[in-house]
């Protein structure tokens, strides 16, 4: 383990001025409280099953073998706020991160012998990514992004077919997720939403990166998230909640569940599923009977067909740009 | 040192040969009714022994053996923290309305009364990982995400009745709350997945946690009675109808899928061969009008360790046999479950994902009534917590 400079030993520093230990937020002044602007709730001007629009690109990089770039389109609020800004705060974030894969490469010598490519992912937040700063080293949910990632991959990649080698993949998140609004104090349902959207984001650009290396899979991977929201926390709490597809946590009040899937269109299937939260009621349609955890599914794979389509045009981009060189 | 590492997230494969990975499949697969290795049935548990309350410096704790002689201690701590609100949240109606200095209002309650996911801590430790390895990380985040993650509803009588779940009841009052440590061990070589050993240890140490009574009332700082005879469960015994426990810490099933069987609490063998390893989190669902007993938490795919293992080659390809007569069997067929050229009696490692259907399958045993989540809770119940 390595050892942190405890608090401790801040405090003894008498010769210099030093910031405060936590974060500070921006100061928010009364008058804009009174005339709104800063304090105004992002409101989600999507249709439920619209999806915010994907900037994907590959081989950015030049020295890894395989790269890709992924943005989601900024919320019509922060695009608002980014255009006449009233604060200094931004309402809402968008998603931004790159990805790149370095291999096929020989195992090193004094690893065990493996029939299959072996891989390992490595998931970043930059330290700058999310409102609240993230250490260097990678913590728990960095870790467990990671995992997700690697049973995401394992199942389109075709591993036999590189015996002994190995493959790095390493994803850094340059802009976060919230996971819920800035302002909003942690409510009865709060968890991590903002690592599911950004776990889907992770699929899909490693996805085209691993394309961009020329690695075989049996088809191109794309992430999709889905939420259970409960929009009006007012009186009618009883209300059951309803289905968003690529919901932004800074969007709605109250996120009950969500559900993230990796899913491959051609052969139907599913790679990676994390489904968290309680997904015991859903307001769907009348005649529809699936149960809440199925339309939460059903749903996220939704997402993801939609992710698809914007990942099999980049990587088309890919190879055009490789047998037309300029 | 690297691949050790990789497949720490499916724990370690067995050595077995592509014939009897080939072997044990055929025979897990067969439909309707799987022939397993220690002839369990489908649905049925390894036996183990269980006990709670063992370790006296702790507020609440258990163990669980397994007869194949896989052990874990769960040991449960609480401690009073000060709640420190969180310096980035802005109430808005407070500070627009200029109204109430601070506190006092009933509108910067609703923060505090929920509690924060953050107060349960939970560290594993498995004999061979180091604590940063995949592994261990997965497996507690996996486990605190479907503890904090239920929540209680409101009884309409108004009784205490774990309104907020787990995080609900750490809270004291506005200022004060408690931080709950899990710590869980594992006091053997994971043998298998060691996940089922793992969530119902901590079921049952969750089960048997006791806090102080406390004495204060109402924005005092907390002051508590320092009988241990009256300390109160954190999962309060109220008895509902049936006869059962309303409130229950969730259980995490592992739930493998093998051709079109659905089996439980695989061994390391059969874990080996698997199509699709899902985790699935269940609590009991004590909302009226119900018509599920149990409600799902949390769902994780889990990377079948099958991906791993070696490929079997049929005799028709394989150059030591040449010269040999062609056998007339070994012919590629088309495998339904798949939709791949295979030929039978030959390990060919799964490649993709599962099927939604079959997702929707293994999540109906766990959840439908009388199904395996049900059992499961109710043969806890029955282990004594004193």
């Amino acid at each position: 383990m390595l050892e942190l400079p405890t608090i401790q030993d801040t405090m003894n520093d008498r010769r210099r001025i030093n910031g405060p230990a936590e974060g500070t937020r921006p100061p928010v002044y009364a008058s804009h409280l009174k005339s709104g602007g800063a304090t105004d709730r992002a409101q989600r001007q999507r249709e439920p099953t619209d999806l915010r629009k994907i900037f994907l690109k590959t081989g950015l990089i030049p020295s890894a073998s395989g790269s890709s770039y992924l943005e989601f389109a900024p919320s019509s609020s922060l695009a608002n706020a980014r255009s006449n800004p009233k604060s200094l705060i931004p309402p809402s974030s968008a998603l931004k991160l790159s990805c790149t894969v370095h291999g096929p490469k020989p195992l090193p010598r004094s690893a065990a012998f493996s029939p299959n490519l072996v891989l390992t992912t490595h998931v970043k937040y930059a330290p700058f990514a999310a409102r609240k700063r993230k250490g260097h080293i990678r913590d728990a949910s960095e870790r467990d992004l990671g995992v997700h990632l690697e049973t995401a991959l394992r199942g389109a990649i075709i591993a036999e077919r590189w015996p002994k080698s190995g493959i790095d993949l390493t994803i850094t998140i340059l802009e976060a997720e919230d996971d819920r609004w800035w302002a909003d104090a942690p409510d009865l349902h709060d968890a991590s939403w903002g690592m599911m959207n950004v776990l889907a984001g992770c699929i899909t650009a490693a996805s085209a990166a691993i394309a961009d290396a020329h690695i075989d899979c049996l088809d191109l991977v794309s992430g999709g998230v889905a939420a259970l929201v409960s929009d009006d926390s007012t009186e009618d709490s009883a209300a059951a909640p309803r289905l968003m597809l690529d919901a932004d946590p800074a969007e709605h009040r109250s996120i009950m569940a969500a559900c993230v899937v990796a899913y491959m269109p051609a052969r139907d299937e599913i790679t990676e599923l994390w489904l968290k939260g309680e997904s015991s009621k859903i307001a769907l349609e009348k005649g529809d009977q699936r149960s809440a955890h199925e339309a939460l599914i059903d749903g996220a794979v939704d997402a993801a067909r939609g992710a698809h389509s914007v990942l099999s045009e980049a990587v088309r981009e890919t190879m055009l740009r490789a047998v037309t060189p300029l | 040192m690297s691949s050790q590492r990789q497949a720490s997230s499916a724990a370690q494969i067995p050595h077995l040969s592509p014939a009897e990975l080939s072997y044990l499949y055929t025979s897990l697969s067969l439909p309707n009714s799987p022939i397993r290795p220690d002839g369990r049935s489908p649905t049925q548990f390894r036996p183990l022994s269980a006990e709670t309350n063992i370790l006296p410096g702790t507020n609440g704790s258990a163990r669980i053996g397994f007869a194949d002689g896989t052990q874990a201690i769960v040991g449960v701590k609480a401690e009073v923290e000060k709640t420190v609100l969180v310096s980035d949240t802005l109430d808005v109606q407070h500070e627009a309305q200029g109204t109430g200095n601070g506190e006092g209002g009933e509108g910067s309650s609703s923060a505090v009364t929920g509690g924060h996911g953050s107060w349960v801590q939970m560290s594993i430790e498995i004999p061979g990982f180091r604590d940063d390895d995949a592994l261990p990380v997965f497996l507690s985040e996996m486990m605190r995400e479907s503890l904090v993650g239920s929540v209680g509803v409101k009884d309409k009588s108004g009784e205490e009745n774990m309104a907020g779940g787990l995080k609900g009841r750490l809270v004291i009052n506005k200022r004060w709350h408690w931080r709950l440590y899990i710590d869980v061990l594992l006091l053997s070589q994971p043998l298998s997945y060691p996940l089922p050993l793992l969530s119902l240890t901590t079921h049952l140490a969750l089960l048997s946690t006791k806090l102080p009574k406390l004495k204060s009332k109402g924005e005092e700082d907390p002051f508590f009675d320092d009988d241990w005879a009256v300390a109160e469960y954190i999962y309060p015994r109220v008895l509902g109808v049936s006869n059962t426990l309303q409130v229950r810490p969730p259980v995490t099933l592992l739930v493998i899928s093998v051709g079109e069987n659905v089996i439980f609490d695989p061994t390391r063998e059969e874990i080996a061969v698997a199509d699709a390893v899902l985790a699935i989190s269940v609590t009991r669902d004590n909302e009226a009008g119900s018509l599920q007993p149990l409600k799902l938490l949390s769902i994780r795919t889990i990377d079948p360790p099958s991906r791993l293992t070696q490929p079997g080659i049929p005799n028709s390809e394989n150059v030591n046999m040449l010269g040999a007569p062609a056998p007339n069997e070994n012919v590629a067929v088309l495998n339904p479950a798949t939709g791949e050229e295979e030929v039978p009696g030959v390990w060919r490692p799964r490649r993709g994902g599962v099927k939604r259907s079959v997702i929707a399958g293994m999540v109906k045993t766990v959840l439908k009534k009388g199904g395996v989540g049900e059992e499961v809770l109710a043969g806890l119940e029955g282990v004594e917590v004193s």
